[in-house]
């Protein structure tokens, strides 16, 4: 796929917004694409990487992908220019089922470098506003710098049909910092949003999705109304390899979406 | 066995006092004649411990597990005079502090075994000092001998035959001691300085990278050798290049804890005058 | 009156194999070590050994396989697959706990999206096995509810006669059928008793064991800790496995031309699960361990029906510190009781 816009996010986060060189290709991935999915963004040379597409599958002319430069891949991808192309392998997996969504209220819960997956299913909803609910949004990050998608807070912040709730962590403001400080799943309890016909879904490092289970849980939540995604080291992308293994599911067929009933039954230790 | 014996009553009365939290020794394995490593760490464990002319591992290795010794206290561990050396190399490499180990030291000839005085490493080195003087006969190991009569273009090919086997399996890096880096070199991607495929070119890259690194340090204990599951003799060309560096610097790996490495130290008599 | 293949005749059907295009494969011994290769006649094989050392697995994936080939030149990416070698082939004298290997792996690479590599070796091979007359003290298979005469992934087992002149014929598939017909002539019709199969003492019970797995308050047991203390974590039991098949993905070239490979892993290695923010979920040996047992007799055959294991004992056979399968299990089955 070529490289048609690129955006650094927070400092070693970049966005890259991708178009298919090939039609048939696009037209399977037209077919195929649901927000929840992920694919194998790759540099040949380098090798292959996980992430999930973090455009909505509401705007299918385009891929766009949210990474952090930590290793050999996403080094190479960050360092692409406009222009050149990079390989895509998907998408793969499961996905976020929005039709069961409609009528009801949405909870997005996320943190710092995971709103990517979450911001999928958020403009998915956002495209199709009249058919959901209220919408409250709680994402907070380690600092004000590693805030991801800072355009598009903005704009959910001036929205009137969407309660956002940024928060940063002890000592990750800065002077002119108006909104809530304090980790996520404190602030969540905070804000305690109602269980009542209600869906939550959350993504965020493996300890922010632990303890925000336990607050959702206080506040009411029932655990197949909670949804997250398993970001597990993958390499394959089709349930062969192996290394995604986790309990008795493959995350890369069975998951990475997955109700918090379902990630309640794996092994915790092996998360 | 009266030597079994005299080792496993000082086993019991060192974990029964607190001298040490743990023995490593060796066990009863799966058939009569295997013999398998196993951490006790109370008296009544202690009856598990056997010592025989089948007790060949090198165990040395377990030594630097990450996390054993960070406690402070001490452990026992029974060990050849390779695995006492061993243990000297990986003191003098600053991975373990001696202090916290205390040596059952032993030989075997046959079926014999012989236990060896002292407890602390650096009561050995007059004992190592005699095996150095000493080597054994090349002709007591045929295949070596076989491959000391054969040119390079010979040896190359006999090589090419015997890593065309390798599976990549980093057996020969997990049973040695002396391999201890968190992370090797065939681990790291950037960039990815040795291929992890089996093709001829991934196979010599990583046995001659591996040798080099051991070059000076290898001990002969033949672990690897054992641990292969396609059997090539990695003990051949660990043994060959222990054999380069004492010629080259008179380096026996292993004589104390105070030991330089040899390939991280340079001497103003080293016949090159730079790195290479 | 079954039919007889006596041995004499074995040389003619390697022969007439071989024209009839086939590449002829076996059990074959060299001085260190045995494995599946290909033969020119049939005194190549050693039909002698309990099990050769290494598994039937690398036939069907190699250790390390090509995928693709990328050329990049100004901008413009030209691939080219590597496609599945095709070759008939005929693999005689395999154990049957190396066919059992290749059924069980069938359904996971089968799973939805068809892996084409294997697939097209599974086709493209006869498997005859010869019934085990013998067996050593590693040996398993009827510990996992099969036997030394198993028929899974086979298409034709040859069972050894009493006084060693040959084998029974027994027909399995249509493949079996058909490869076996290019040789008929040498076969004959006879009635000779066939010699007893090895007796396997069952090592553990399998169901027991199982359920012990399957209990979620045993997966934080302190046995995981005391049973793998031992483990080095060198991978050499994943990897003589016949039915282990993690593989990794690696891109080997520059920025300009290279192959993308798919090479064998094993999650007994410490990297396996490392994420690239440096959490590593199983980052001790005793959860990798744990691992590989819970994915062999709990994952597995949850989804698959199956145990992934057959029993042919290698892993304790070649363990450097004598661990195993067998070990695990046995004490599995003392603690459910």
């Amino acid at each position: 796929m070529k490289i048609v816009g690129r955006h650094d996010e927070a400092p070693g986060v970049k966005t890259l917004r991708l178009e298919f060189q090939d039609p048939d290709d696009h037209e399977q991935f037209k077919k195929t694409f649901r927000t929840g999915m992920f694919g194998l963004y790759g540099v040949y040379g380098e090798g292959e990487s996980t992430f999930c597409v973090a455009s909505p599958e509401t705007r299918k002319e385009y891929i766009e992908c949210t990474f952090r430069q930590s290793g050999r891949v996403t080094s190479a991808l960050a360092n692409a220019d406009i222009g050149d192309l990079i390989t895509f392998r998907g998408p793969y997996g499961n996905r976020f089922p929005i039709e069961n969504f409609q009528g009801k209220n949405l909870l997005f819960v996320s943190g710092g470098i995971a709103l990517p997956p979450t911001r999928s299913v958020i403009w998915s909803c956002l495209d199709q506003r009249e058919k959901f609910g209220k919408v409250t949004i709680v994402y907070g990050a380690r600092t004000v710098a590693d805030l991801v998608y800072k355009h598009e807070l903005e704009e959910w912040q001036n929205r009137s049909d969407i309660d956002l709730v940024l928060t940063v962590d002890p000592g990750g403001e800065s002077p002119d910092w108006t909104h809530k400080v304090g980790f996520v799943p404190t602030v969540l309890e905070d804000a305690a949003p109602s269980p009542e016909n209600c869906i939550a879904i959350i993504c965020g490092p493996p300890i922010m999705i632990k303890f925000t289970l336990i607050s959702l849980k206080k506040l009411g939540f029932d655990e197949t109304n909670v949804y997250t995604t398993l970001e597990n080291r993958m390499k394959c992308g089709v349930g062969k390899c192996g290394r995604c293994n986790v309990g008795s599911v493959y995350v890369c067929k069975e998951g990475p979406v997955f109700t918090a009933a379902e990630v309640s039954c794996m092994p915790a230790a092996d998360l | 066995m009266i030597t079994q014996e005299k080792y496993r009553s000082k086993a019991k009365k060192l974990l029964a006092d607190g001298s040490v939290k743990m023995v490593i020794g060796y066990s009863p394995g799966s058939t009569a004649d295997r013999r398998r490593p196993v951490f006790v760490r109370s008296f009544d464990e202690a009856d598990q411990l056997v010592l025989d002319s089948n007790c060949i591992g090198n165990l040395s290795g377990y030594l630097v597990t990450e996390g054993l010794l960070s406690d402070e206290k001490r452990v026992a561990i029974f060990l050849r005079p390779e695995g006492i050396r061993s243990l000297n190399i990986l003191a003098a490499e600053s991975q373990l502090n001696v202090d916290q180990i205390i040596i059952f030291g032993f030989d075997s000839i046959g079926r014999e075994v012989s236990l060896l005085l002292g407890e602390h490493a650096g009561e050995f080195s007059e004992l190592i000092g005699s095996i150095k003087e000493n080597p054994p006969e090349k002709s007591s190991d045929p295949l070596l001998y076989q491959i000391e009569q054969m040119n390079p273009q010979e040896r190359f090919a006999f090589w090419k035959e015997e890593f065309s086997r390798c599976i990549k399996c980093y057996a020969c890096r997990q049973s040695c001691p002396m391999c201890y880096c968190r992370r090797c070199i065939v681990d790291s991607n950037q960039p990815q300085w040795v291929n992890t495929s089996s093709h001829t070119l991934g196979n010599f890259e990583w046995n001659i990278v591996r040798a080099f690194h051991l070059a000076g340090r290898c001990v002969g204990c033949g672990n690897c050798d054992r641990s292969c599951p396609v059997n090539i003799p990695l003990r051949l060309i660990n043994a060959r290049m222990a054999e380069e560096v004492l010629e080259s610097f008179d380096h026996f790996a292993g004589m104390s804890i105070t030991q330089e490495p040899v390939l991280a130290s340079f001497k103003k008599e080293d016949s090159e005058t730079f790195i290479l | 009156m079954t039919r007889i293949l006596f041995s004499d005749k074995l040389d003619n059907c390697v022969t007439r194999w071989q024209s009839a295009g086939f590449t002829v494969m076996g059990p074959v011994s060299k001085d260190t070590f045995s494995s599946y290769a290909t033969v020119e006649h049939a005194s190549d094989f050693d039909l002698g050994i309990v099990l050769p050392d290494r598994s039937l697995k690398e036939l069907f994936f190699p250790q390390t396989e090509p995928l693709l080939r990328y050329t990049i030149k100004q901008q413009v990416i030209n691939t080219e697959d590597f496609n599945p070698p095709s070759g008939k082939r005929l693999i005689f004298g395999v154990r049957p706990c190396d066919a059992a290997g290749l059924s069980i792996d069938d359904p996971l690479f089968g799973w939805d999206y068809k892996d084409e590599y294997w697939f097209q070796r599974r086709n493209d091979s006869v498997i005859v096995t010869i019934a085990c007359t013998k067996a050593d003290d590693f040996c398993l298979c009827t510990s996992l509810k099969l036997a030394p005469d198993s028929t899974n992934g086979s298409d034709i087992l040859l069972r050894p006669l009493e006084n060693n002149s040959g084998w029974q014929v027994e027909e399995l598939t249509d493949r079996g059928r058909e490869a076996f017909l290019t040789i008929a002539e040498f076969l004959q019709e006879a009635s000779e008793p066939t010699a007893p199969i090895a007796v396997v003492p069952e090592m553990f019970n399998l169901d027991t064991c199982v359920a012990w797995l399957q209990n979620p308050e045993n997966f934080e047991s302190k046995f995981w800790k005391d049973i793998s203390m031992r483990c080095i974590g060198c991978g050499s039991c994943t990897y003589l496995c016949p039915t282990c098949h993690c593989f990794d993905i690696q891109d080997e070239g520059d920025t300009y031309s290279g192959i993308r490979r798919k090479n064998w892993d094993s999650c007994s290695f410490a990297l396996f699960t490392m994420h690239t923010s440096g959490h590593n979920p199983r980052s001790t040996q005793s959860a990798r361990w744990r691992q590989r047992i819970m994915h062999k007799f709990n994952y597995f055959p949850g989804k698959f029906n199956v145990n992934s294991c057959s029993g042919c004992g290698r892993c304790s056979r070649q363990c450097p510190v004598d661990m195993g399968i067998t070990e695990t299990l046995q004490k599995i089955s003392t603690l459910h009781s």
